[in-house]
């Protein structure tokens, strides 16, 4: 399936409200609710014409605006990718554990409670990893964020 | 008389300072005997908020930081950054340049592949090979450090092109280079691959399965040597991969010797991409025309390439300004050491050194 | 008779051999300096280097270095690569491990002082020698073989000056 074909097949098969976005990239792009995370990721790991069971890449993001969580699966056996994303609420940045679908999603969950401090509900490892342990100093990846041992760079 | 006796559980740390860990990596087993029950990786020692450091520094000053994101194979580095950059812009990289890239990052493969083979020999106590394989390494260290100046940390690769051209006696070096390469790695199988001692520590050891491979995005040659045929050089085309002639070794076992032989035939198809490339380099220019104060348009893009540990991903998040909003690096070996507790469970404690050589994991991507 | 015509030594032929006489700290200092083992002690990209000036070009051995793992039979300590603030405790207690006389070498950027991660960074230790005395400090990023060898050999000049008592107890604050 090419890029539009796979963006009208998900379209119309997922159930739940999407947003596509237009880009110039070979993926689609949705943008999904946050209460659908995991119906549609179920969708997607599951579904015989997409399997799309390999997650590359899954990544916390802070605009400055919004927080959002950014996962890019793809598909080992007809070679598919997608882009997707949820979108959180910025006062209490929260969202379900996918790992139970994609075993990667673990360590990548975790990382993002770590440097983001979202909150992950359901699942089964969150501890401190990438910080040192008595580490109390906020989420560093955080915008606007300003940490006791940073040394900003110098302007010109 | 042995059912009687009884053998406490027993929990030993072994890193961050180890030398089979190749970095520092802590790891927490918990032992019957010899038996490893359960295992638990600690990262985080190298952690030096590459990330967060990018997210201050203008589009060609992340380049030097990529290097040391994955210092063993900095060219991909390199590469995988300009690549997400250049899809939010419509530059148009000049072929010479694109070709230099195939050329050095496939170099660096074979190098990076070196270091990994001679290094699982000295884990596993043969100290030939890994002297083996360095001579060979400091070869193609010598055609890096002609080209651009360093050993180790390129930044080489920009955006828009490659930062210089090649001095004229780069391809007759390399060639040279070729032509003894195939023998010697014919040594190394010599040495290694129908060693009994060899094989005994490798064969059977961490089997991982296709169905692994899947739910724990396990990549590159470890992932094509449990039989996924999947390389993201042939299956996701980048650069101008197509244009070369070259097969891609997929085995069936799983196991460490299986990941081991995946590695060999790699480096043996990698001199066979940089023949091919040596024939067909064009001239012309090296660089497309940047501006100074370079400005990709407003967008996010996931771009990925092969790297020799497996896929080598940038997540690019760009508002249209002179700085990244966000990036998240991925490196394969973040997902290689997440499935090593799976697969050590019931092994011996041997063995894990064993298994952490053969998947390659090097700690920087983890940590970044 | 070569080598040792070349040191304070006092010799005496005597028929069939002869007696040397010299002092102990002169043949403690002499046997150290020539067989300089050091603590494998790689972090980040410096490490690679390290490996290669150990490896068959640049041969580390020739200069009767070889590497150990542990910090107790180790004379000097190559600090290879960046040291983060979780790291910092463990090269400490790795230091304090290693038995009189020690000595540090700090290699590359970031050892020295942060290197490119001197700014922004809110995890990396600017230099170590922040935690720890450092002997020797040979700059680059990564630093050439070569660099670490003479760094090396400047080490070996350096322990030529030591005393009887640092084998003894802790050296002098004033180091």
């Amino acid at each position: 399936m090419n890029p539009a074909e796979l963006t009208a097949y998900i379209t119309s098969n997922f159930s739940g409200q999407l947003e596509t976005v237009e880009n110039d990239q070979a993926e689609p792009y949705f943008i999904v609710p946050l209460s659908d995370l995991v119906p549609f990721s179920k969708f997607i790991h599951d579904d015989p014409q997409l399997e799309l069971n390999y997650l590359m890449n899954m990544a916390g993001v802070d605009t400055g605006e919004q927080f959002e969580v950014v996962l890019n699966p793809c598909s080992l056996v007809n070679m598919q990718r997608l882009f997707f994303k949820v979108v959180l609420d910025r006062g209490d940045p929260k969202f379900d554990t996918v790992s139970n679908l994609w075993a990667a999603a673990n360590w990548y969950e975790r990382e993002i409670w770590e440097l983001y401090g979202f909150e992950i509900t359901g699942h089964p490892n969150l501890k401190r990893f990438l910080l040192p342990d008595d580490w109390d100093d906020g989420f560093p990846l955080r915008k606007g964020w300003v940490g006791k041992n940073v040394i900003p760079l110098p302007e010109k | 008389m042995t059912q009687d006796l009884h053998t406490e559980k027993m929990v030993i740390n072994m890193g961050p300072h180890h030398p089979s860990t190749h970095g520092v990596c802590r790891l927490i087993l918990t032992l019957d005997g010899e038996n490893v029950v359960e295992c638990e990786p600690v990262i985080g020692y190298l952690h030096r908020s590459i990330e967060k450091i990018c997210e201050n520094r203008t589009y060609a000053q992340c380049i030097p930081l990529m290097d040391r994101f994955e210092y063993v194979t900095s060219m991909s580095c390199n590469w995988v950054f300009a690549l997400a950059t250049e899809k939010l812009t419509d530059l148009e990289i000049p072929e010479r340049a694109e070709y230099l890239r195939v050329i050095m990052t496939e170099l660096n493969r074979i190098a990076s592949h070196l270091l990994c083979i001679g290094v699982t020999g000295l884990d596993l106590g043969a100290l030939t090979p890994f002297l083996y394989t360095f001579r060979e390494r400091e070869l193609i260290l010598d055609l890096f450090e002609m080209t651009c100046g360093q050993r180790l940390t390129y930044n080489y690769i920009r955006i828009g092109g490659v930062s210089q051209d090649i001095p004229d006696e780069f391809i007759p070096k390399c060639r040279e280079f070729l032509d003894i390469f195939d023998e010697k790695v014919d040594d190394y199988e010599k040495v290694l691959t129908e060693n009994p001692i060899w094989m005994a520590r490798n064969k059977g050891i961490g089997v991982i399965s296709k169905q692994q491979v899947y739910d724990f995005a396990i990549s590159g040659p470890s992932a094509r040597a449990s039989g996924v045929d999947f390389d993201i050089r042939r299956d996701d085309p980048y650069s101008v991969y197509d244009r070369f002639d070259y097969t891609i070794p997929v085995f069936e076992g799983g196991d460490s010797y299986d990941r081991y032989r995946a590695r060999v035939q790699e480096m043996r198809e990698s001199a066979k991409i940089i023949g091919q490339a040596l024939d067909q380099l064009p001239g012309g220019d090296i660089r497309a025309k940047v501006r100074a104060m370079f400005k990709p348009k407003a967008g996010e893009v996931y771009s990925r390439i092969e790297n020799s540990r497996g896929e080598m991903g940038i997540y690019l998040l760009s508002d249209g300004g002179k700085k990244p909003v966000r990036v998240r690096a991925r490196g394969a070996s973040y997902n290689h050491l997440l499935i090593i507790p799976e697969i050590i469970k019931g092994l011996k404690i041997a063995d894990l050194v064993a298994i952490f050589a053969s998947l390659d994991v090097i700690l920087p991507e983890i940590d970044r | 008779m070569g080598i040792i015509s070349k040191l304070p030594v006092f010799t005496e032929n005597l028929p069939g051999g002869g007696l040397v006489t010299t002092s102990l700290n002169q043949i403690l200092t002499m046997t150290q300096a020539k067989s300089l083992w050091y603590l494998l002690f790689g972090t980040a990209c410096c490490a690679i280097e390290l490996m290669a000036t150990g490896a068959s070009r640049y041969d580390f051995d020739r200069l009767g270095m070889i590497f150990r793992a542990s910090p107790r039979q180790s004379d000097l300590m190559i600090v290879a690569g960046t040291v983060t603030y979780k790291m910092a405790p463990i090269v400490k207690r790795l230091y304090d491990q290693m038995a009189e006389p020690r000595y540090v070498l700090a290699m590359g950027g970031c050892a020295i002082g942060g290197g490119p991660f001197y700014y922004d960074s809110y995890s990396v230790l600017r230099g170590i020698d922040k935690i720890i005395p450092v002997d020797v400090y040979v700059p680059g990023c990564p630093p050439r073989p070569e660099a670490l060898l003479q760094g090396c050999l400047e080490v070996g000049k350096k322990l030529r000056t030591q005393k009887l008592e640092d084998w003894s107890g802790p050296k002098n604050e004033s180091r």
